[in-house]
């Protein structure tokens, strides 16, 4: 496959493509709005960094990359390796990738494909030495292969397709041990307790930073903007998390003041919005940035480029190593409002708890085309959240930027009628 | 006020169980060397043959003996002393519902000792599969019927004497309790009669089975226990009480995960409030270990007394990178 994927240009046009796709983004989230955070320099320099000038990410030892956030990162951490998620948000490698994938499929796993498949691949996280593909949907599950075929080293970890019955759950701990072999077999290390404890305190302090900016998201009117919390739960995608944590901490005093000093940054009546679907992935953020252009702001997500990756804190009972990763599977596996699985009364009870709690006035939907799973959930959602009088705007698009005219005509019109409500309400 | 809130739901809870367990075990089970005697109608395993050293009585022992009085006795005058003794029970139930088995119970307490031992030299703990989870679930009742139909068997004359306390005889806390005090007769088995040396004898097969089974899985007898079963029975009014709040539940199972009595509704069950189970020991390590403010809480006479919140649980499960805080106690 690889022939294909850089033969009709060079690598250089595909760097200048790719780049420039980034360098659009990211100058419409830091320019075309005011009052960003001090704190998100941090962020904007890390994106531009990686994505516009293609600086490689600095990495030692092992590298796991994975395709789905049912990948247990504490066991990679533990094992002396580290973990970098591969779901990608380039128009650029979706258009590469359209040639391992049906016409309808999802972007997000044709833009991953492309990346993989491509030399010198934005962003440049170096060789990997192997890629565990959670048997998820039926995309990343064919992927799997794909991604095989191109030479990379695939692990499928095999997730149940229902997560309720007692039987599921055993069957998902077996496969976490499974894998955790195998990356005892990829690195030659031990999963020892102090090094599993150690890893496990890591991703719970960048955990417990990350709950203190959603609370703070909690806020009306808003203390900063969706758009850049989207950017900083991207970074975690491939950032070093120490780093990580380190700076949204930064972030979390910063608004925190801003919280004290009674600051704005959005309008005192902006609609609030729930964002919830198909997850949006650097550089595509389309929807949060034309919503928020539109005098709306993201206060909250369920999604899992956000939220859904990072909300969920893992207990343990006995701190050896046999609970410990049976209590990780417990939290990768549990709490999460993933479609693919049977039911979806999880989802449907977390944003309400979600639009409740963030006072939200309506939720965006967000589905990729082709993204079947999300597709077919949009009605038992939207009745749910009709139920309780909270409007939702479902929207399918994709990585293209072709509907941007049409979608921003959609979602002014959505928070119009929101403002509507609230103008008669009040 | 809302400061002392936050400080009793950031309490380490583990520690503070530990320390309160202890506490209750002294009183039980020395507390008559202090002259303390909370009554005869203890709804736990203050084992009553633990003759000098116990500070009351478990329940179950005057029951028993109350049940095997002659029926004609029993149904008539004497029967509104087997109701003063119920009232009695009753009374201290109400108070702390089945936070006796989760705090107060000697028993239960030997068995958290076990398992911290256990954990210390580094061994696993068992679970159980759901369906043998279930199997198990009928046999505390089985045996309270048994425990309250034998000696009213007796007493119609239909059984011997010798059984007339039948779930004493093959209860481990009769063996196992007095120990504590340095009395070892209980350790025997009771040649007296043939069905008191089968009843002694399966008490001795118990107390062997108690001690291995605690040491493999956590709480063990309790799953088996008639006084929890009573205890259920009659747990709707009382004061203490654990709730669940579904709609901030994420179903993320971290209270199932820590649950010693593996009680899987307390992370699946979303609609209903009242949460305690009939196996519930009222332990709330559940509280404490689920991350969503105001979740799951503990009650006391419809106040809230100590809530799961965000914040303990971040403090009590991961202090930082080094910590090594959470060894056990």
């Amino acid at each position: 496959m690889s022939d294909m994927t850089t033969t009709s240009a060079g690598p250089a046009y595909n760097l200048s493509r790719q780049a420039r796709e980034a360098e659009n983004v990211l100058d419409h989230i830091t320019d075309r709005f005011d009052d960003n955070p001090q704190a998100m320099a941090y962020f904007y320099e890390l994106f531009r960094r990686v994505y516009c000038q293609g600086e490689a990410l600095p990495r030692q030892g092992t590298l796991v990359g994975t395709t789905c956030i049912h990948a247990p990162e504490e066991l990679i951490y533990a094992m002396g390796a580290t973990p970098v998620r591969l779901c990608n948000g380039s128009y650029h490698y979706d258009q590469i990738g359209a040639d391992f994938m049906p016409a309808k499929s999802c972007s997000l796993v044709k833009a991953t494909l492309g990346m993989l498949g491509s030399e010198n691949a934005i962003p440049r996280v170096g060789k990997l030495d192997l890629v565990v593909n959670p048997t998820t949907c039926d995309q990343k599950k064919k992927a799997g292969a794909m991604i095989e075929g191109m030479g990379y080293s695939v692990h499928d970890l095999e997730l149940p397709p229902a997560k309720e019955s007692e039987e599921s759950r055993l069957y998902w701990q077996r496969s976490v041990r499974q894998f955790a072999l195998r990356l005892g077999r990829l690195t030659g290390n031990k999963l020892t307790r102090k090094g599993l404890k150690a890893a496990m305190a890591r991703t719970a302090h960048a955990q417990a930073a990350f709950r203190t900016l959603h609370n703070l998201r909690k806020s009306s009117p808003a203390l900063f903007l969706g758009k850049d919390a989207f950017l900083v739960t991207n970074a975690f995608f491939f950032d070093d998390i120490e780093r990580w944590t380190e700076a949204v901490e930064k972030l979390n005093a910063e608004l925190a003041e801003r919280q004290k000093n009674g600051f704005q940054a959005a309008q005192r009546k902006a609609p609030r919005i729930l964002f919830t679907g198909s997850p949006p992935i650097f550089p595509n953020l389309k929807l949060p940035l034309l919503i928020e252009e539109a005098g709306g702001v993201v206060v909250a997500d369920e999604t899992c480029s956000a939220n859904r990756m990072l909300y969920d804190m893992t207990a343990v009972d006995e701190w050896r190593v046999n609970d410990m990763v049976d209590g990780l599977a417990d939290r990768y596996l549990k709490p999460c409002t993933c479609p693919i699985f049977t039911r979806n009364d999880d989802r449907q009870r977390r944003l309400l708890e979600l639009a409740a709690s963030f006072n939200a006035d309506g939720v965006v939907y967000q589905a990729f085309s082709g993204c079947q799973v999300y597709e077919m959930e949009q009605r038992s959602i939207a009745e749910a959240l009709n139920a309780r009088r909270i409007p939702m705007l479902y929207i399918e698009t994709d990585y293209s930027p072709d509907d941007m005219g049409q979608l921003s005509t959609r979602i002014e019109a959505f928070l119009e009628s929101i403002k509507a409500r609230k103008r008669k309400r009040a | 006020m809302s400061r002392l809130r936050t400080a009793v739901n950031n309490l380490n809870l583990r520690r503070l169980r530990f320390w309160l367990q202890l506490g209750f075990f002294a009183l039980l089970v020395y507390g008559g060397y202090f002259a303390i005697n909370l009554g005869n109608n203890l709804p736990t395993f203050a084992c009553g043959f633990n003759q000098e050293g116990r500070g009351g009585v478990c329940f179950l022992l005057p029951l028993q003996h109350l049940m095997a009085m002659n029926w004609k006795a029993l149904f008539g005058y004497a029967g509104i002393g087997v109701l003063t003794a119920f009232l009695w029970f009753a009374l201290w139930f109400f108070v702390l519902n089945k936070a006796w088995c989760g705090y107060a119970c000697p028993l239960g307490t030997i068995q958290d000792w076990i398992t911290a031992l256990r954990t210390r030299l580094g061994i696993r703990y068992a679970r159980y599969s759901q369906a043998q989870f279930r199997a198990l679930t009928p046999i505390k009742y089985v045996l309270l019927a048994l425990t309250i139909l034998i000696p009213l068997a007796i007493g119609g004359g239909l059984l011997p004497h010798t059984m007339g306390t039948p779930f004493c005889d093959i209860c481990p806390g009769r063996m196992v309790i007095p120990l504590f005090t340095g009395d070892a007769s209980q350790l025997t088995i009771d040649f007296s009669s043939k069905t008191a040396m089968v009843m002694t004898a399966l008490g001795m097969l118990v107390t062997g089975l108690f001690f291995t089974g605690a040491f493999i899985k956590k709480r063990f007898f309790c799953f088996f226990c008639p006084m929890s079963a009573l205890h259920y029975l009659f747990s709707k009014p009382a004061l203490l009480k654990l709730k669940k709040d579904g709609d901030k539940c994420t179903r993320c199972g971290d209270c199932y995960r820590v649950c010693d009595m593996e009680i899987k509704e307390i992370a699946d069950e979303v609609n209903e409030p009242r949460i305690m189970q009939d196996d519930c020991i009222l332990c709330l390590k559940c509280v404490a270990a689920c991350p969503e403010d105001g979740a799951l809480k503990a009650t006391f006479a419809g106040i809230p007394i100590y809530e799961s919140t965000e914040q303990g649980f971040i403090k009590r499960m991961h202090k930082g990178n080094t910590s090594e805080r959470h060894d056990h106690d």
